[in-house]
């Protein structure tokens, strides 16, 4: 008892004082990290976008928007095809990834966790690996054109073909064409879009959907009306895990793409590093980020944003 | 490739280190006692390299910093960093094209005499690719894990310049100070060879597969224009710009000269390249290996031994009548090497007539080393008359140059070249 009381006095002290810190020093680790890894990188790439020079005799900030104009007025092709690339593989993916996820969520059963761990199976492998084995898969002379170009004759049977060489003649290639890099920008984001769908899906009380399906709606409309929209946070999850590093993505593009699809990504890593050429490579940067920000933040507002947060 | 034996000894410090400073922490301790080499680096100084080297084996040993002289001890394994297809390869690898541990004859040879592993890789597909994965170790003055690098003329005369490359002790090269031929000495970049021997020449031409451009009812090219006929999307351009600019200037009838190149030719060459680029042309380096192999190219622009050393039978490689580029590649020893004396033993090995020789009878490249050429006659007669190996005087009348731009000139091709594969 007296020892009790002798430390009651040094306990409330101790939580009036620091009691209010608390929360900010278990969030100091995380904003310590933000701070050296983000916020003064950020801050040094913009004074690099805003200066003139060479690596050779030094930038110095001269308050110019060149790198801005240049990069605006070189690579809006580069950013076009981010956006298109970008946008295309997160519709693919949420096309793809939500099926998936439904019948993970609703239809798993006891092989829910094996299913799930297939879903992220591909990423034991390296990322490049697995960009690269596309380029097995959709060479000319790979194991999905090579059957079409020899196996069934395609090539030398005119009959077969609807119009002489309309389907696939002897020029007829998948990779390094659009069709590949999308193909492969989609594989590779495929589990960042199936992941936060099934926690979306998986959280639904299914006692939800029976009472649509009993009180008004068919199962199409219970779909609509309540499946739906307790998975939109999944989707925004989704798409913005999908999108933001598909749009920033560049080894896609390098290794299934061609000259004319290459994406943001591509000039960013080619100006930083090849040509030295900072200023542009920082504008294009911050371009990209603003972009990304500006989309998210008229996605958000689409879809609403209290409904975001789960 | 980390997983062959020649690692093991690298294995064995990085495990102990591993484990010692997750037992006790004495980082210091351990870096002490498991080092093989007399001066042991800070214990930080491993595992700060780690990051930066760009192989899959990091380097045990920090750059010592500048003794004056390598010990002549040999130290390994030696890490050599080459280009595809320019080795000699023997059995399963000759025919695959491509080098695995154990398959180069001269390679074996030289494991055999000096007792000591070499860590070959195809590791080089264009120079400004390559030397971008050691910079930040280069420019950080940590070592690049390499120990050997074969570099063209013009990035191995950057990498001089910038004071990235060890200084050979030529007493341990008597080979290379003797046989070099003599119109590779005195470049001006390095006159006096302190810091590089040259690997092979060769030159920059048209390779194509017969086969298909037959069965497509192309004719085959016998000039660079030609190219212009065949569907873009079925052709490589190189990614070197050098090379890929070099050859449209001659295709458009101007002299490919670094020296005497001007905007406006430099400008023209883009403009004829830019239809090609519109229809599928793409840029790669060495890799068009692999894509003459996958028959997805049916022209390109190539160097010249390649497609004779590890293509197939319809691929083929020719001089194009508007000319040829010609070109050396040259070993260098990267600062901070950790196997320097090995380093230019190798050097040395591969100055010998009878192996330089051997070298470039497979690879079919030029030898920059006197003697090579009776040699390679004496292996294989035939040898003699093929032009890869002695161009002849023809061909040597139509190579041009374009190794030396000035750097105003060169700004503004990376900038062309760039536009044009689209980053």
């Amino acid at each position: 008892m007296t020892a009790g009381s002798a430390r009651t006095p040094r306990g409330p002290t101790f939580r009036a004082r620091f009691g209010h810190a608390v929360p900010y020093l278990l969030l100091a680790p995380g904003l310590f990290w933000l701070v050296v890894f983000y916020v003064i990188p950020a801050v040094q790439m913009f004074t690099y976008s805003i200066s003139t020079g060479s690596l050779e005799t030094g930038f110095e900030m001269s308050l110019t928007g060149d790198a801005y104009a240049t990069a605006i007025d070189r690579f809006g092709k580069q950013f076009m095809n981010s956006i298109l690339f970008g946008g295309a593989a997160t519709l693919l993916t949420l096309a793809i990834g939500f099926p998936v996820a439904y019948t993970i969520a609703f239809r798993g059963g006891r092989y829910k966790n094996l299913i799930l761990f297939l879903v992220i199976a591909p990423f034991f492998t390296s990322f490049l690996i697995r960009t690269i084995s596309w380029k097995i898969l959709l060479g000319d002379e790979g194991p999905l054109l090579a059957p079409l170009r020899h196996g069934l004759g395609f090539l030398d049977n005119d009959w077969l073909l609807i119009g002489h060489g309309a389907v696939i003649d002897g020029r007829f290639s998948l990779l390094n064409t659009p069709i590949s890099q999308l193909a492969g920008l989609t594989y590779n984001f495929l589990p960042f879009m199936i992941l936060p769908l099934y926690v979306a899906l998986e959280k639904i009380d299914p006692r939800l959907i029976e009472a649509a399906e009993d009180l008004f709606a068919n199962r199409a409309a219970a779909f609509r009306r309540v499946t739906l929209p307790l998975a939109l946070p999944g989707v925004f999850a989704g798409s913005l895990l999908t999108f933001i590093p598909a749009m920033g993505d560049y080894i896609n593009a390098e290794l299934l793409g061609n000259p004319g699809t290459r994406m943001i990504g591509n000039v960013i890593q080619n100006r930083l590093l090849v040509q030295n050429d900072y200023p542009v490579g920082s504008a294009l940067s911050f371009m990209l980020m603003a972009g990304i920000l500006v989309a998210v933040a008229v996605y958000a507002r689409a879809l609403g944003t209290e409904q975001l947060t789960g | 490739m980390s997983e062959q034996p020649q690692s093991f000894s690298h294995d064995l410090t990085r495990r102990r280190f591993i484990q010692g400073s997750a037992m006790a922490g004495v980082a210091a301790f351990i870096a002490a006692c498991t080092g093989t080499r007399a001066s042991a680096p800070p214990a930080s100084a491993p595992a700060s390299t780690a990051p930066v080297a760009s192989s899959s084996v990091a380097p045990s040993v920090a750059p010592s910093p500048s003794v004056a002289a390598s010990p002549k001890v040999v130290s390994g394994p030696l890490k050599f960093a080459n280009w595809p297809a320019y080795i000699d390869l023997a059995g399963a690898a000759g025919e695959a094209g491509e080098y695995s541990p154990g398959s180069s004859p001269s390679l074996e040879e030289f494991q055999k005499q000096f007792k000591v592993k070499v860590d070959y890789q195809e590791k080089i597909g264009d120079n400004a690719t390559f030397v971008e994965t050691i910079k930040p170790a280069l420019v950080g003055g940590l070592a690049t894990g390499w120990d050997l690098m074969v570099l063209t003329d013009w990035m191995a005369s950057k990498v001089v310049a910038n004071g990235w490359a060890e200084k050979i002790d030529q007493t341990n090269v008597p080979n290379c100070t003797g046989n070099i031929r003599d119109a590779l000495k005195g470049q001006a970049w390095d006159a006096t060879n302190d810091y590089h021997y040259p690997w092979q020449s060769g030159m920059t031409g048209v390779g194509f597969n017969a086969k298909t451009l037959k069965d497509n009812g192309i004719a085959e090219p016998t000039k660079i224009a030609d190219l212009w006929n065949i569907p873009p999307d079925k052709m490589t351009f190189l990614t070197e710009a050098r090379d890929t600019f070099g050859l449209v200037l001659l295709k458009l009838g101007v002299d490919a000269n670094g020296e005497t190149v001007t905007e406006q030719q430099l400008k023209d060459a883009a403009a004829a390249i830019q239809p090609l680029v519109d229809g599928g042309l793409r840029f790669t380096g060495n890799e068009y290996l692999e894509s003459f192999a996958q028959k997805k190219v049916w022209a390109a622009f190539v160097w010249s031994g390649d497609l004779a050393s590890s293509g197939g039978d319809d691929d083929k490689f020719i001089f194009p009548e508007e000319g040829t580029l010609i070109w050396t590649d040259n070993m260098l020893i990267p600062k901070g090497a950790a196997n320097r004396y090995t380093a230019e033993l190798m050097m040395n090995y591969v100055y010998d007539p009878k192996i330089a020789a051997q070298i470039a009878n497979y690879i079919y490249y030029v030898s920059p080393v006197k003697g090579a050429d009776e040699e390679i006659k004496k292996l294989d007669p035939e040898a003699a008359t093929n032009p890869l190996l002695f161009p002849t005087p023809e061909t040597v009348a139509k190579q041009h140059n374009f190794q030396s731009l000035s750097e105003e000139m060169e700004k503004i091709m990376n900038d062309l070249y760039s536009t044009l594969s689209g980053t």
